[in-house]
């Protein structure tokens, strides 16, 4: 084999003064053959991302390469002018995005944003550019690419996008690839298809790839190579199997031992009286039309569900199969159109809010997001003793118990003076089931309370989770897209498609034998399954 | 907020703004101590240039020192322009919030009212206010406030609409706090910096607006103010420049400094146009 494509050689990036750290990226060297696979694997922060971004010439500003080189095809890229370098970009190497809604122009038609890119770089007119991007469209698995050449970005779906994202990329035959954590927006079944779409491609074409992930099962699908980095520095490097198979560095270690396995490790809950009975719960949404009718989506379709104290029901789907939508009827966040939500034996679906209140108490949440479900202008402590003072609690006593609760979800209580943004994305989740805990709930639901963290804090929050329902003898609803998570924590699971339910039954049941096709296609396309 | 004062003032027209603000505040409270007598006080003959004796920029056409004039004039339009627009502020977040969080039907209903003053000619309806309710000070208050509030009750709303969805606000609902806790606690607070850019841009359109009232007579008659000194002196307009530009630069003056407050809490306030 002939020498490396791409070779960075002790890169060092400099942060802008009064950020966390001084450099994002340190002494990072690292090689990417021809017709090779390299992931660069880490969580955020650790200075993957810049790597990628600098080997493009796309740093932000501010930002800027301080030493190191980066060797492509015999020129150091990190001096060539930034007219070479936009010359390169696109036909030399060519770089696929996160999120494919932001990368797309949203008032530009599909077939002008591939045939602007490729009329960038090479004389041809508009009808035989729009020619290639059609060809290249159908090579991507897109169906009926006449129509699709004319749509707009928002008309297409996730998967859509990104197909069209990697046409687009490869339109002027690259030969180095980056993508920049390419199916992290995406549902899991999406993601595996895209993978393999990225794989066939790369072999077929022969390409190097830079594959930027933070998911080990990824990485163990996509790799032959593999760089671990942490606070921009590469820890461990070497063949994946090698790395996978016998890791050095405590830190790959840890990474690897936090990858949720997909296997059910919890026995059945034991059969007990419901707490919650949801029967037919149906919740639809009107779209304008105050005259001409407007459309109706059903987000949940006559769903029913029981779940008793100590145990935990996983409601699994993709986005849009409405289990957030399911989990908000519940708490009432949303008012459901018809069925019933007993709680221990009261209907709440359709309670006044003002019978509703005292209620509210023994059903408590954890939101998604950690960054938005903290009010940004309140302390801790307050934001904690909300609760409680809103059911007439002393707020004296409440803080003597906050100090408990912060205790018991793992934070210093000292911190009850700070704001949220003094906080990580974990600590966040933290405070927001301390929050929950504070009114001594009955059941709690998660929305999805690990998806915006890293793998390792994932790990932590969903321990503490399942700690806590234990000890309070909590009845738990867990919503999550991530089949490994659910198998992580819940005794029993559901999965949830287009507003109904599709399967549903003790995880380890659903884990070993699935009865449905989607439940199958689900479980097949966790990444990594094979290998990790 | 030592971060704030910091970006805020490291704006050369926020700090001349400031500046020129402060001044004109403190000359306003001092002036009852520094001329004792009053800006009706006749001093000497009439239409005396700047630099005249003991007249530093002039008399007016009655023979009044301009210099006590304007520094009353300051009072009255400092009075008028935070008074009203704390109640406009107030009317203006009260109905924003109330419509922004409930949405729906009285969202449709007080943004119906809102729009009913808004396409109305606003200075045509506070002339007719202000002779209806007899000029004073109190009228003028009252009606320029009932002019500026539409533009507070919309910024007030938008933001709830888009803070309400927000999950803390979710999880305010969940936690059983009342309506009114989760409005006052939990939204305004971070709907607070457009409500401080916008209410200082309004001080100054409310001088302007009380100017114009008191140019055309519509004032308290027992104040002396910016507007009604030009509005007095217009005839000598041509004879005795002074009479009308000073009060006039005053005006100016402090209606820009209050705009170029307004765009440094803007820059300040408002971290994603920090650069």
């Amino acid at each position: 084999m002939a020498g490396p494509l791409v070779s960075i050689r002790n890169l060092t990036v400099a942060l802008p003064a009064g950020a966390d750290r001084p450099l994002a990226v340190d002494d990072v060297s690292l090689d990417v053959g021809p017709g090779e696979v390299v992931c660069i694997v880490g969580e955020s922060g650790s200075g993957k991302s810049v790597t990628a971004h600098a080997v493009m010439g796309l740093l932000p500003r501010g930002v800027t390469a301080t030493g190191g080189r980066i060797v492509f095809d015999g020129v150091d890229l990190l001096k060539e002018t930034p007219e070479a370098m936009r010359k390169r970009r696109g036909r030399d190497i060519a770089m696929i995005f996160q999120d494919p809604m932001a990368a797309l122009n949203p008032v530009v038609p599909i077939g002008r944003q591939v045939t602007e890119q490729i009329r960038a770089h090479r004389a041809i007119s508009e009808s035989a550019a729009l020619k290639e991007a059609g060809a290249l469209l159908g090579e991507m698995g897109l169906k009926d690419v006449p129509s699709l050449l004319k749509a707009y970005p928002h008309q297409l779906s996730g998967g859509q996008r990104q197909r069209v994202m990697i046409a687009m990329a490869l339109s002027l035959s690259p030969r180095l690839l980056i993508a920049d954590e390419p199916t992290t927006a995406l549902d899991v079944t999406t993601q595996a298809q895209i993978l393999k779409l990225i794989k066939r491609i790369q072999s077929e074409r022969e390409m190097s790839l830079l594959f930027i992930t933070h998911d080990f099962g990824v990485v163990s699908d996509m790799a032959d190579k593999v760089a671990v980095m942490r606070h921009g520095r590469i820890v461990e490097s070497g063949a994946v199997t090698s790395v996978l198979g016998d890791p050095q560095h405590s830190y790959t270690r840890a990474l690897i031992a936090a990858v949720p396995r997909g296997e059910s490790q919890l026995p059945p809950a034991p059969e007990a009286r419901p707490l919650v009975q949801v029967t037919g719960l149906t919740k639809r949404f009107r779209r304008g039309g105050l005259i001409f009718g407007g459309t109706t989506t059903v987000a949940v379709d006559d769903v029913s569900l029981t779940l008793s104290r100590g145990e935990t029901l996983g409601v699994v789907g993709e986005s849009g199969s409405g289990k957030s939508t399911l989990a908000r009827c519940v708490i009432r966040l949303l008012d459901p159109d018809a069925g019933t939500v007993l709680l221990d034996g009261a209907d709440i679906a359709h309670m006044k809010e003002g019978a509703l209140r005292p209620l509210r108490r023994r059903i408590q949440m954890v939101f998604q997001d950690p960054f938005s479900s903290l009010n940004p202008r309140q302390r801790i402590g307050d934001i904690i003793i909300a609760g409680p003072r809103a059911y007439g609690e002393d707020p004296e006593e409440a803080r003597v118990r906050a100090t408990d609760i912060l205790r018991l979800v793992g934070l210093n209580p000292e911190t009850m003076d700070r704001l949220p943004h003094e906080f990580s994305g974990g600590q966040r989740q933290r405070i927001g089931l301390a929050r929950a805990l504070m009114l001594r709930p009955d059941v709690l639901i998660a929305d999805e309370p690990v998806s915006a963290l890293d793998v390792t804090v994932q790990a932590q929050v969903l321990t503490l989770l399942d700690d806590v329902r234990r000890q309070m003898n909590l009845a738990m609803l867990f919503i999550t897209h991530d089949m490994r998570v659910a198998a992580q924590v819940c005794h029993r699971v559901m999965v949830m498609r287009h507003g109904k339910v599709v399967e549903s039954g003790p995880t380890r049941d659903i884990f070993a034998a699935p009865s449905s096709d989607y439940t199958k296609a689900l479980l097949a396309a966790i990444p990594g399954r094979q290998t990790i | 907020m030592m971060d704030f004062a910091r970006r805020f003032f490291s704006r050369p027209t926020a700090l001349f703004g400031f500046a020129v603000f402060a001044a004109i505040v403190a000359i306003a409270l001092a002036a009852p101590l520094l001329f004792a007598r009053g800006p009706f006080n006749i001093v000497g003959m009439p239409l005396l240039p700047p630099g005249a004796p003991g007249l530093l920029v002039g008399s007016d056409v009655l023979g009044r020192d301009m210099l006590v004039g304007l520094a009353f004039g300051a009072r009255v339009s400092l009075l008028v322009g935070i008074s009203a627009t704390l109640c406009a502020a107030g009317m203006g977040v009260l109905l924003g919030s109330v419509a922004g969080y409930y949405g729906g039907l009285v969202d449709d209903l007080l943004m119906r009212v809102t729009e009913f003053f808004q396409i109305i000619p606003s200075f045509v309806l506070l002339m007719v206010l202000v002779a209806f309710l007899q000029p004073s000070l109190e009228s003028a208050v009252i009606g320029i406030a009932l002019i500026s509030w539409p533009q507070v009750a919309r910024v007030v709303r938008g933001e709830f609409l888009t803070l309400r969805s927000r999950e803390f606000v979710q999880a305010a609902r969940t936690i059983g706090m009342r309506d009114a806790g989760i409005i006052f606690t939990q939204i305004l607070p971070n709907a607070l910096p457009p409500i401080v850019v916008i209410s200082s841009m309004m001080v100054g359109n409310a001088i302007l607006a009380e100017s114009a009232l008191s140019f055309l007579g519509l004032g308290d008659p027992n104040l002396l103010s910016w507007g009604s000194m030009i509005g007095g002196a217009r005839s000598a307009m041509w004879v005795a420049w002074w009479t009308t530009v000073l009060p006039g630069v005053s005006i100016m003056v402090t209606v820009l400094a209050l705009n170029f407050i307004g765009d440094g809490l803007n820059d300040a306030l408002n971290p994603r146009r920090r650069r």
